[in-house]
């Protein structure tokens, strides 16, 4: 096969942090490669610096036998090279059919027939691209009202709109459900041979059913290439990434994306065992007929939740259900429609204020991080601990101290000074979430906080959050990692269709009839390929 | 007029039920089309049924409302531009000299000045669009003040402080546009047939890549979009409407000096834009012709015992204040037409 895309020692650097150590790929034209590795590894750097948006400092770039380091961007997409991005790259403004129309380029000498016709063409083209995802309903929405596994769908079918012979995926699987990882991966296969694709993707199973080649980084440096077959079998990947200390193996996903059909969800009692709480721990959060929309397509409806003192409520649900709109309903981020009631502490919150929800004990690590981009980690911390100082809980209350937090995450300690741009999605995730602990919360929403994290950060983060319910703190999760979610977890919800289908409790999830039920709603099937 | 806003009203209305969706469409798009109609109706009527001293400010509140339509195409690309005063500056002398030429046909006029404004406007738009947001907005601010210091000290094509004065513009067969009742029907023909122009514009898609830009220009520039090409044209069509407006000052002052070009019209062009934003919720062109109209009644007719300029800061002062409180009332009507079940 003629090669398609070559990376001859290319370097990246971030001030005088080495992000990428010099690295040489070939990819030949229809070649399916993946690139893994921890967070932190440098596999989005390769991306950024294929697509022209991380700068190299040594090395070269030729792609079709073109040298393109010198490209911008836009020049790089218009030789072909096609990318989404960590987080889904919409426009939030436009309608999704607008969103797709922007990456249909008509050629430059239009189509006899003139005008209508052109615009005949690229009214198809879209309709057929957002068919490829499923979107197709959705066209003329507003692209916020999407949910983030939507968007995430958009920006595929906008890449793929723009028809590109390199396609760069990073992190295509962060926030689908299986079901939609499933089509996902059809999608991809479906794609015409001559196209190249490249993914980086913590989802091993997507990944192994994927990839004709695999490379894997850690630390900037490669480690290994090969065929999945050599990878899995590969003891130095092995020992970098793959497989899981049997600290991590609860929430692992990395063996088979059987596990997520498993007949034997744990509900992990070596977490939770220390940790159950007490007969009849006080209720923290109260929700009572919940109502949320948006432009007035209402989205929740009637939503009745408790949470109690150190206990984790989970939330699941497909993609679109509701769950990040209840979150942030609950944090007063987002309006709640007359009629809905949220107590903390038996206390009514204040509608639609945000700041004093939080000023009442409400911490929201809202999915995407939301890390403010000119702040060292050191003064994120700083600030929300001047928070806390400024609107001190009742005594008794568990008062989070920095040091707590970063024992807690210890992988912080040495990142302090760093900017959000500066460190891998899974210290970012930290970070967000030592944020929040500052503020010595009540109740700690978290929105998808395992989203695009290797299975290694995914434990860390799964015995921070245990950790964090056992010093009195209420948790509503929002996950689409079922592992961690059920993991963890002392009830469960499951969101469909802006209802709460059922509530159940950890003891109950073995139960088959449960399992069939969550199997019903997050679309989970036990063929356990993602085809 | 086109109406355009970052999210279409088709599109929000596609997300509702069906039943909901035509209920709210008709109750507003009857007393839409009704306020346009008597407005347009006005607007014509205007001279005969008052004074030539409102008939000149209603042309002068056309030409602020190019300007402003002019700014406010670059803030749906999200761009603060406070110098577009320059434009409608390029355009009033070319103007004024192809008058001084002997060519006073006004449609010949507004085209060379719409021409040259747009030219100059594709001259500075590389170097001002390797700027975003509030570096936008400032460079944009040296620009507005670079063009007055022009205006005044290049004296031998602007006339220095004096300006320059020119014959009255003829329409073809070669009438000289004298009375300001038919001075101010040419410029609301002109403002029509501009109106149509944006309409149509607002619609292509050069403003859906202004607005993509706007919205995720990374995203943009990876679907193939160079960000300096697409705004670029943006800018430049930016510029030849407040070029056209620099025509219409021809016609209605005939006259063009820095007094007509200077900060205070820049402003007053920057307020009416974000004026419009904040009574629309987003970037429209009804919002800042309607927000122009407001501006010179409150500076020129109300305050025209010499407090306009004061009543101008107030409003510049508030609008900033003014946009939370519209979206509020945007939401507060979102919410009123959801359903109740």
């Amino acid at each position: 096969m003629n090669t398609l895309l070559h990376l001859d020692e290319i370097c990246c650097r971030y001030g005088a942090v080495t992000a990428l150590h010099p690295l040489t790929l070939h990819i030949a034209a229809g070649e399916r490669r993946a690139i893994i590795g921890p967070n932190g590894a440098g596999k989005s750097t390769v991306l950024n610096a294929i697509a022209g948006t991380a700068p190299l400092a040594t090395g070269r770039v030729v792609f079709d036998q073109q040298p393109i380091a010198g490209l911008t961007p836009a020049s790089r997409a218009n030789r072909g090279i096609g990318r989404t991005f960590q987080h889904p790259g919409v426009v939030d403004t436009l309608t999704v059919a607008d969103n797709v129309a922007l990456a249909v380029h008509l050629p430059a000498t239009p189509p006899s027939g003139g005008r209508r016709r052109a615009r005949d063409t690229r009214r198809a083209q879209v309709t057929t691209a957002l068919n490829n995802v499923g979107l197709e309903a959705h066209a003329t929405k507003p692209t916020e009202q999407l949910s983030y596994g939507q968007r995430r769908l958009l920006e595929i079918a906008m890449v793929l709109a723009a028809e590109p012979r390199l396609l760069l995926l990073d992190e295509p699987s962060a926030g689908l459900d299986p079901h939609e990882i499933r089509n996902l991966a059809q999608l991809i296969r479906a794609l015409p041979d001559d196209i190249a694709v490249i993914v980086v993707d913590h989802h091993l199973p997507l990944v192994f059913a994927l990839a004709d080649t695999i490379t894997v980084l850690a630390a900037g440096r490669h480690i290994a290439t090969g065929t999945p077959h050599n990878i899995r079998t590969n003891p130095q990947v092995n020992d970098v990434y793959l497989i899981p200390t049997p600290q991590q193996r609860p929430t692992s996903h990395a063996v088979d994306l059987d596990v997520l059909a498993s007949p034997s969800w744990p509900s992990n009692p070596e977490l939770r065992t220390s940790s159950e709480p007490a007969p009849q721990p006080p209720v923290v959060l109260q929700v009572e007929r919940l109502r949320a929309g948006y432009h007035g397509a209402p989205v929740l409806h009637d939503i009745d939740l408790t949470v109690t003192s150190g206990a984790i409520h989970t939330i699941l649900g497909r993609n679109g259900a509701g769950k990040s709109t209840l979150i942030n309903t609950i944090a007063a981020t987002h309006p709640a429609l007359p009629g809905t009631q949220i107590r903390l502490d038996g206390i009514d919150l204040p509608p639609g204020n945000p700041t004093r929800t939080a000023r009442h004990g409400v911490a929201l690590v809202p999915q995407g991080r939301h890390l403010f981009a000119s702040l060292t980690i050191r003064e994120h911390l700083a600030l929300a601990a001047r928070h806390a100082r400024r609107h001190g809980r009742p005594p008794g209350d568990v008062r989070w101290t920095t040091d707590d937090a970063l024992d807690l995450l210890p992988a912080l300690r040495d990142k302090l000074g760093r900017y959000p741009a500066q460190l891998s999605g899974g210290e970012q995730q930290m970070a967000a979430l030592a944020r929040a602990l500052l503020t010595s919360p009540r109740l700690l929403l978290l929105d998808e906080p395992t989203e695009g994290l290797a299975t290694a950060v995914v434990d860390q983060l799964t015995h921070a959050i245990t950790r964090i319910a056992d010093q009195s703190v209420a948790i509503l999760l929002a996950e689409q990692n079922q592992h961690l979610a059920l993991a963890v977890a002392d009830q469960v919800s499951v969101l469909d269709h802006g209802r709460i289908a059922f509530t159940t409790t950890a003891r109950t999830l073995h139960e088959p009839a449960t399992r069939t039920r969550l199997n019903d709603l997050l679309g989970v099937t036990t063929t356990g390929s993602p085809s | 007029m086109s109406t355009v806003t970052a999210i279409t009203p088709d599109a929000i209305n596609a997300a509702r039920p069906p039943l909901l969706q035509r209920a709210s469409a008709n109750r507003w798009r009857r007393p839409r089309q009704g306020v346009a109609v008597a407005a347009a109706g006005l607007a014509v009527v205007l001279p005969a049924i008052t004074g030539r001293y409102v008939v000149t400010l209603a042309a002068t509140a056309i030409i602020l409302a190019l300007l402003a339509m002019s700014t406010q195409l670059l803030a749906v690309a999200a761009l603060p531009s406070f110098g577009q005063t320059a434009f409608l500056a390029v355009g009033a002398y070319t103007a004024a000299h192809l008058a001084d030429a002997g060519l006073t046909d006004g449609l010949l006029q507004l085209s060379g000045a719409t021409l040259a404004a747009a030219l100059a406007g594709a001259a500075v738009a590389p170097v001002v669009l390797r700027t975003r947001g509030t570096t936008f907005l400032m460079v944009t601010i040296m620009i507005q003040g670079l063009a007055a210091a022009v205006a005044l000290h290049w004296t031998s094509v602007t006339g220095g402080d004096e300006g320059v004065d020119t014959p009255p513009v003829t329409l073809w067969p070669g009438h000289p546009l004298t009375e300001a009742a038919y001075q101010y029907w040419y410029a609301l023909a002109v403002l029509a047939a501009c109106g149509a122009g944006i309409g149509w514009l607002m619609r292509s898609r050069l403003v859906l890549v202004l607005r993509g830009h706007a919205g995720h220009e990374p995203r943009m520039a990876a679907l193939g979009h160079h960000p300096t090409i697409g705004l670029g044209l943006g800018y430049t069509a930016a510029a030849a409407i407040a070029g056209a407006g620099g025509a219409l000052l021809i016609v209605v002052n005939q006259h063009a000096g820095p007094a007509d070009l200077g900060f205070g019209t820049a402003a007053a062009g920057f307020a009416a834009a974000a004026l419009g934003t904040c009574l629309t919720g987003t970037p429209t062109m009804t919002g800042a012709l309607t927000a122009a109209i407001a501006i010179i009644a409150l500076r020129d007719a109300t305050g025209s015992n010499g407090t306009g300029p004061l009543y101008l800061g107030l409003l510049c002062l508030t609008v900033p204040y003014l946009r939370p409180t519209v979206l509020r009332l945007h939401r507060h009507w979102a919410r009123r037409s959801e359903p109740t079940a």
